[in-house]
C-alpha cells in the first residue's frame, strides 16, 4: 500500500505545477479543461435529450472510424509516393494534415453510422434502443479493436491509447507554429479550436438546439428540421470526441461528456445557468484531477475524472434543492420510514 | 386477527366519513380499509390523509381528475409504493400480509407488449400467488386459466404473442389474469382506457357478474358520464378522499366541483353528466 | 490469443487451413482451456442477458462491466498477485456498488436513468484506469497483466478460471431453472409479480448479483469493455427468433456458445488476433442473420410477408365484391361486370380492371375478352365463399359471444377475415351451433355448399344461399 501511493509533498503536489514545471503541466492542464468543457457543453445537450449512452455509443464506435481512416490515409499516402516517384515529402506538415483530415471525416462518418444503425435496430425490429444501442456501439468497437490489432503496424493507435488515452503527450508534442510564432502543441490548438466551435455553435443555435431537445414536434411546427438538428449534434459530438480521443480515450471521454452537465443539472434549472456552471465543473475537475494525477503519479485524465466523479459527489450531498443532506433533514423533519419503504420501490423504475 | 387497541383509538377519533359504509362489520369482513395515508413523490404529496373504509361485494369506481392520485392510491394499497404515513388493511390484516385476497389489474402501459410472452402464459402469472415458490403450475392451475380466458372470451387468443392483440383484448387478458388469482378484492387500474365501447360494456357485464359472487371491486375511472351507471359507490379523490358513498348520493354537482376544481372543461362535463342524471 | 501467437510463431508458414485443422484436433490445451472458456461465458451471458433484455435493462449489464474494474485492481492489491478468487470477490463488489449507485442516483435526484447509467459507468472506470496506471507503475505491477482484464485474454485462461467459470454457470443456470416462472413474472410485470407475493426487491438484487458474477468471470475472455456485448447481442439474436421467454432463453444460449466458439475459432486463425472482439463479432453476425432472415421478426421475412398479405388482402376484398355482386343478383348470373364491381367497390373503372387482372393472375377468375365482366372460376368461387363465411361468422361471434352491437361489428371482421384459420374458424362454428345467418340477416355460406357455379354439385340450389344454376 506504501509503495502505491506515493508521500504527500505539499511542494511537488501543489506549487511545482504552477512555477517551475509550468511549461509541462500549464498545457496539460489547458488541454484537460478544452476536453471537458467541449465536452461538458455538448453533453448538456445529451442529458437534456435523454441520449447520455448514444454519446457512449459514439465514443466507442469513433475506433473503427479512425482505424479506417488511417489505413485510408495512408494507402493513399503510398499510392501518392509511388506516383511521383518518391518525390512526396514525407516531412513537414502534409502527412499530418492528411492524418487529420482522414481522422475526422472517418469520426463523423463513424458517428453518423452508428446513429443510423441504431434507429434501424430499433425501429425495424422489436428490440428496444437501449439494446439497440449496446449492440451497436460493441459490434463497432471490436470491429475497431480487431482492426488495430490486424494492422497494428499502419494504425498508430495503441490499445492503452484507446481506452484511457494520454493527457501528458500533449507537453511534449511539437508546437503549432503560424508564421514562424509559435502558439501552443498542436492537439491544444485543435482542441481549442474545437472548443471555441462548441461554444460558438451553441451561441448561435441556441434556440433551435434547445426547442428541437425539448419538443420536436414544436420545432418541426417552427420549421427546424428535427432530425437535421440530430445528425448534426451526432456529426458534432463525433469530432468533439475523436479531438478528445488522444487525451482520454474512448471510454473516459463519456464521464466528460456527462459530468459537468449532470452535475450543474443538480445545482439549477436553468439552462445558461447550467451551461456555465458546467464550464465550471470542467474547469475546477481539470485542476484538481491534475493535482490528484501528479501525487499518485496514476493517469491524468482518469484522475480528472475522479475528480469531476468527486465533485458531483459533493454536490449530490449538498445541493440545495435535490442534495442527500436537504433530503435527509426534510426525511428527519417528517418523521416518516420513507426510506425504510423505499426499498420496496421498484428499483431503476421498472 | 383481534382489533388492536391503537386502531380502535384511531377509528373512533377519525371522522364519520370513513367508517360510514362498514359499521357492524367485522374486521375480516372490511375488505379495505385505510387510514391516514401519505404518499409524497419528490417531497410533493400525492394523496394526503386518505381515510376509507369499503364494505364487501360492492363495485366501487375511483374517480377525480388527472393528478388526483388515483392510480397513488391502487399502487399504495398494494404496498407498491413507499407511504409516509397511515396504514392500509385488507380483510383486517395488514396489506403485505392479505396480498393472496387481491386481484390486481393494473394500466396496460404499465407494461411492455413486446415482452415474449403469449396470452395463456400471462394469465398463468395469476395462478403463481397460489403456487408460492418452487412449485410448477400443473394441470389444475391450466385448466383454471382456460375457464378465466375462457370468462372474457380470449380463448381462441390463447396462443398469440400479447403484441398482436388490440387494446380491448389486452385488457381482458389483464382481467383474465387477474381472475385467476381468485381473489376476493379486485384492484383495477383505467381498465377502460383505450378500450372500445363494446369491450367495455362486455367487462362492465363481467365484473357485474363477479360482485354477484360476493367480490369487492375497486376500478380507477376517468370518464364521469359512464361513471354514474357503472359502480354502486364512487370515492371522489382529490389528493385527499373528497366524498365516498353510494353514486346517487355522491354524484353531485356540488361534490363534483369540490373534486375537480375549476376545471372548466371537465366541469363542462360534469354539469352535462348532472343534467342527464336529472333528466 | 498472443500466448497462441508466441508459439505459432515458432512453427514458420503455418496456413489458414493447418491452422483450423489444428482447432479441430483440439491437442492444444490452451487452445481448449480458451474455447472451453468462451462456450461457458457464451451460455451464462446468454441466459442472464435474455432478462436483460426483455427488462430494457441492457446497459445495467455495459455499466456494471465498466464497473467492476476497481474492483478488480483492488482485488489485485489485495495480495499483489493475479488471484483469481480476491479479484473475483473484489469485481463483484464494485459491479453491486456500481448497480446500487444507480439505483440511489435515480431515486434520490432527477437525474435519468441514462445519464445515471452514464456516470457510473465513466465514474467508475475512471477510477479503475487510475488504480491500474497505478499498479503497473508499480514494480510488480507491470508484470502483474492487469492490463489484459481490459480486452481480455482467453489464451491465458488456466484451468482454475474455468472450474470457476463453470460452477458460476451452473449456479446462473440452476437458479434460472429454478426460479424461471417468479423471474418471468418480475421482467414482465413487477407490481403484479409483488401481488403475487414473489419478492420482488429479492429477485431484482439477487439478479444484479448474478449478473456482476457473470460479468466477472467473463472478464478473462472478452475484457471489460466487451462483456456487455456478450450480454446484449445473443439475447436480441433470440429476442428476434421467438415469442416465448423460455425459448427465447435457449435461443440466447445458443447463439452466446456459438459465438463464443466461434470467436475461438476465428482468432486461433491468424496470429495476434484477440479473442474478444472476434466472439463479439461472432455475436454480431448472428445478429444480422436473425435481423434479416429471423422467421417472424426477420426484416425480408416480414417484408415479403407484408407484401403477400397486402396482396392477399386485396385479392380476397375483390374476391368478396364479386360474391357480393353475385349474391344481390340472387346468383342468377354468372360474370359479373367491371360497372358493377366498381360501382360496389367505390373504384375507378381502371382500378377494377387491375384488381380482376390479379384475380386472373391468381386463377380466381377469368375476364373474357371483349365482356368486360369477371368470371369466377371455381377455385375462386370457393375462395370467395371461405372469405365471406370467415366475415359472417366472426361478425356473429362479436355480437353473439362478444356483446358487440351489429353495427360495429363490420370493420372488425373486415380486418380479421383475413387472418382467420381453419381451426379458429372450426372453433368459431362450434360456439356459434353452426348458425346460418350473419347479424346483418344475411346468410353465411356452408362447406357443404362451397362448390362451385359451374354446378358439380346440386345441392348448392336447395341451400339457403339458394342460388340457382346459371343460364
Amino acid at each position: 500500500m506504501r509503495a502505491l501511493i506515493p508521500t504527500w509533498d505539499w511542494h511537488t503536489i501543489f506549487v511545482a505545477p504552477w512555477t517551475t514545471d509550468f511549461a509541462i503541466y500549464g498545457w496539460i492542464f489547458l488541454m484537460g479543461f478544452l476536453v471537458c468543457a467541449a465536452c461538458g457543453l455538448a453533453g448538456n445537450y445529451l442529458i437534456l435529450r435523454r441520449m447520455a449512452l448514444v454519446g457512449d455509443a459514439i465514443s466507442h464506435s469513433v475506433l473503427p472510424g479512425l482505424a479506417i481512416a488511417f489505413l485510408a490515409a495512408n494507402a493513399w499516402r503510398t499510392g501518392m509516393a509511388a506516383e511521383v516517384n518518391g518525390m512526396v515529402d514525407t516531412g513537414g506538415q502534409e502527412p499530418g494534415m492528411i492524418h487529420g483530415f482522414a481522422m475526422f471525416t472517418g469520426a463523423m462518418v463513424a458517428g453518423v453510422v452508428t446513429t443510423l444503425m441504431i434507429e434501424i435496430i430499433h425501429k425495424h425490429t422489436r428490440i428496444k434502443q437501449d439494446a439497440a444501442i449496446g449492440i451497436t456501439f460493441s459490434t463497432l468497437f471490436a470491429l475497431g479493436v480487431v482492426l488495430i490489432s490486424v494492422y497494428a503496424d499502419k494504425v498508430d493507435l495503441d490499445a492503452d491509447c484507446v481506452l484511457h488515452g494520454e493527457i501528458a503527450f500533449v507537453s511534449i508534442q511539437p508546437f503549432f507554429s503560424l508564421s514562424g510564432v509559435e502558439i501552443a502543441p498542436a492537439s491544444v490548438v485543435l482542441m481549442g479550436l474545437v472548443a471555441i466551435l462548441t461554444l460558438g455553435l451553441i451561441v448561435v443555435f441556441y434556440k433551435e438546439l434547445l426547442v428541437s431537445s425539448f419538443d420536436p414536434g414544436l420545432a418541426s411546427s417552427m420549421g427546424i428540421h428535427a432530425g437535421f438538428v440530430h445528425y448534426a449534434l451526432m456529426c458534432w459530438l463525433s469530432v468533439i470526441v475523436v479531438s478528445a480521443f488522444e487525451a482520454v480515450g474512448a471510454i473516459l471521454v463519456i464521464a466528460m461528456l456527462i459530468l459537468p452537465g449532470a452535475t450543474a443539472s443538480m445545482l439549477s434549472t436553468r439552462f445558461p445557468v447550467v451551461l456555465s456552471l458546467s464550464l465550471l465543473h470542467a474547469a475546477v475537475s481539470s485542476i484538481l484531477g491534475l493535482h490528484l494525477a501528479i501525487w499518485l503519479n496514476s493517469s491524468t485524465a482518469g484522475s480528472m475524472v475522479v475528480a469531476g466523479a468527486g465533485l458531483f459527489g459533493l454536490v449530490w450531498l449538498f445541493s440545495p434543492s435535490q442534495g442527500l443532506l436537504r433530503r435527509w433533514v426534510w426525511l428527519r423533519k417528517n418523521k416518516r420510514s420513507a426510506l425504510q419503504a423505499e426499498s420496496l420501490h421498484p428499483p431503476y423504475g421498472c | 386477527m383481534t382489533s388492536d387497541p391503537n386502531i380502535e383509538a384511531v377509528r373512533s377519533s377519525s371522522g364519520p366519513l370513513s367508517m360510514r359504509w362498514t359499521q357492524g362489520l367485522s374486521d375480516a369482513e372490511i375488505p379495505l380499509e385505510i387510514h391516514d395515508l401519505t404518499v409524497a413523490y419528490h417531497h410533493k404529496p400525492v394523496l394526503y390523509g386518505v381515510d376509507l373504509a369499503i364494505p364487501p361485494g360492492k363495485l366501487i369506481g375511483v374517480i377525480g381528475p388527472n393528478g388526483a392520485g388515483k392510480s397513488t392510491l391502487i399502487k399504495s394499497i398494494m404496498g407498491l409504493l413507499p407511504t409516509d404515513s397511515g396504514w392500509v388493511r385488507l380483510f383486517g390484516k395488514p396489506n403485505k400480509k392479505n396480498l393472496g385476497r387481491v386481484g390486481y389489474v393494473p394500466q396496460r402501459e404499465s407494461v411492455d407488449w413486446d415482452f415474449p410472452v403469449n396470452v395463456m402464459d400471462v394469465v398463468m402469472m395469476g395462478r403463481y400467488g397460489k403456487l408460492g415458490l418452487f412449485r410448477r403450475p400443473g394441470k389444475k392451475d391450466r385448466s383454471i386459466a382456460a375457464a378465466c380466458l375462457e370468462k372474457v372470451h380470449m380463448m381462441p387468443f390463447a396462443d398469440r404473442q400479447i403484441a398482436n392483440l388490440s387494446g380491448g383484448q389486452q385488457q381482458r387478458v389483464f382481467l383474465a389474469r387477474a381472475l385467476a388469482q381468485e381473489s376476493d378484492l379486485y384492484l383495477m387500474d383505467e381498465p377502460f382506457a383505450g378500450v372500445d365501447a363494446a369491450t367495455e360494456s362486455s367487462i362492465i357485464d363481467l365484473l357485474h357478474t363477479l360482485r354477484k359472487e360476493g367480490k369487492t371491486i375497486l376500478v380507477v375511472h376517468h370518464d364521469l358520464p359512464t361513471a354514474r351507471n357503472y359502480f354502486d359507490m364512487l370515492i371522489l379523490l382529490n389528493m385527499r378522499v373528497v366524498d365516498f358513498g353510494p353514486t346517487k348520493e355522491v354524484f353531485t354537482y356540488e361534490k363534483l366541483q369540490k373534486t375537480y376544481g375549476g376545471r372548466l372543461t371537465i366541469l363542462s362535463e360534469v354539469a352535462d353528466a348532472v343534467r342527464q342524471t336529472k333528466a | 490469443m498472443q500466448v497462441q501467437a508466441g508459439r505459432i510463431g515458432e512453427i514458420t508458414e503455418i496456413t489458414a487451413w493447418d491452422q483450423a485443422l489444428r482447432f479441430f484436433s483440439f491437442k492444444d490445451p490452451a487452445l481448449r482451456y480458451a474455447l472451453a472458456g468462451a462456450i461457458l461465458l457464451g451460455l451464462n451471458c446468454g441466459l442472464l442477458g435474455s432478462f436483460l433484455v426483455v427488462r430494457k435493462l441492457s446497459l445495467v449489464g455495459d455499466t456494471i462491466s465498466h464497473a467492476v474494474l476497481p474492483g478488480v485492481a483492488a482485488g489485485f492489491l489485495w495480495n499483489m498477485e493475479k488471484d483469481p478468487l480476491a479479484i473475483f470477490v473484489g469485481a463483484t463488489m464494485a459491479g453491486l456498488l456500481g448497480s446500487f449507485m444507480v439505483s440511489r442516483l435515480t431515486a434520490t435526484t432527477k437525474l435519468k436513468e441514462d445519464t445515471a447509467l452514464g456516470m457510473v459507468l465513466a465514474g467508475f472506470f475512471g477510477l479503475g484506469i487510475c488504480l491500474v496506471t497505478m499498479i503497473q507503475r508499480l514494480p510488480t505491477g507491470n508484470k502483474s497483466g492487469i492490463d489484459k482484464f481490459l480486452f481480455g485474454q482467453a489464451a491465458s485462461l488456466g484451468g482454475s478460471d474455468i472450474y470457476l467459470m463453470a460452477s458460476v454457470a451452473f449456479l446462473t443456470f440452476g437458479l434460472v431453472w429454478i426460479f424461471y416462472k417468479e423471474l418471468l413474472t418480475v421482467s414482465f410485470d413487477a407490481g403484479f409479480a409483488h401481488c403475487v407475493k414473489i419478492p420482488v426487491s429479492w429477485f431484482h438484487h439477487g439478479f444484479m448479483l448474478l449478473l456482476a458474477f457473470s460479468v466477472v468471470i467473463a472478464l478473462q475472455a472478452v475484457g471489460v469493455v466487451l462483456v456487455s456485448a456478450m450480454l446484449i447481442t445473443p439475447a436480441a439474436t433470440a429476442y428476434l427468433m421467438t415469442d416465448r421467454l423460455h425459448r427465447m432463453v435457449f435461443f440466447a444460449c445458443l447463439a452466446g456458445m456459438l459465438a463464443g466458439a466461434m470467436g475461438a475459432f476465428f482468432s486461433f486463425l491468424g496470429h495476434q488476433l484477440p479473442t474478444g472482439p472476434f466472439m463479439v463479432l461472432s455475436a454480431a453476425a448472428l445478429f444480422v442473420f436473425a435481423f434479416f432472415l429471423a422467421p417472424r421478426h426477420g426484416i425480408i421475412l416480414r417484408w415479403w410477408a407484408r407484401r403477400s398479405r397486402s396482396g392477399r388482402v386485396r385479392r380476397e376484398n375483390t374476391l368478396k365484391a364479386v360474391f357480393h355482386a353475385l349474391e344481390q343478383d340472387g346468383f342468377r348470373r354468372e360474370g359479373v361486370t367491371f360497372m358493377t364491381l366498381s360501382k360496389l367497390r367505390r373504384q375507378t373503372l381502371e382500378e377494377t380492371e387491375t384488381a380482376s387482372q390479379e384475380l386472373r393472375q391468381a386463377g380466381f377468375a377469368t375476364l373474357p375478352p371483349g365482356e368486360k365482366a369477371v368470371y369466377l372460376t371455381p377455385e375462386g368461387m370457393r375462395r370467395a365463399q371461405t372469405i365471406v363465411r370467415n366475415h359472417r361468422l366472426w361478425e356473429l361471434y362479436l355480437t353473439d359471444a362478444a356483446n358487440y352491437p351489429p353495427d360495429h361489428v363490420h370493420d372488425d371482421a373486415e380486418e380479421i377475415e383475413h387472418v382467420l384459420g381453419e381451426d379458429l374458424v372450426r372453433q368459431l362454428e362450434r360456439q356459434l351451433n353452426f348458425a346460418d345467418h350473419d347479424p346483418h340477416g344475411k346468410p353465411i355460406p356452408t362447406p357443404e355448399q362451397m362448390v362451385s357455379l359451374h354446378g358439380q354439385d346440386k345441392s348448392a340450389s336447395t341451400g339457403s344461399l339458394g342460388y340457382a344454376k346459371p343460364s
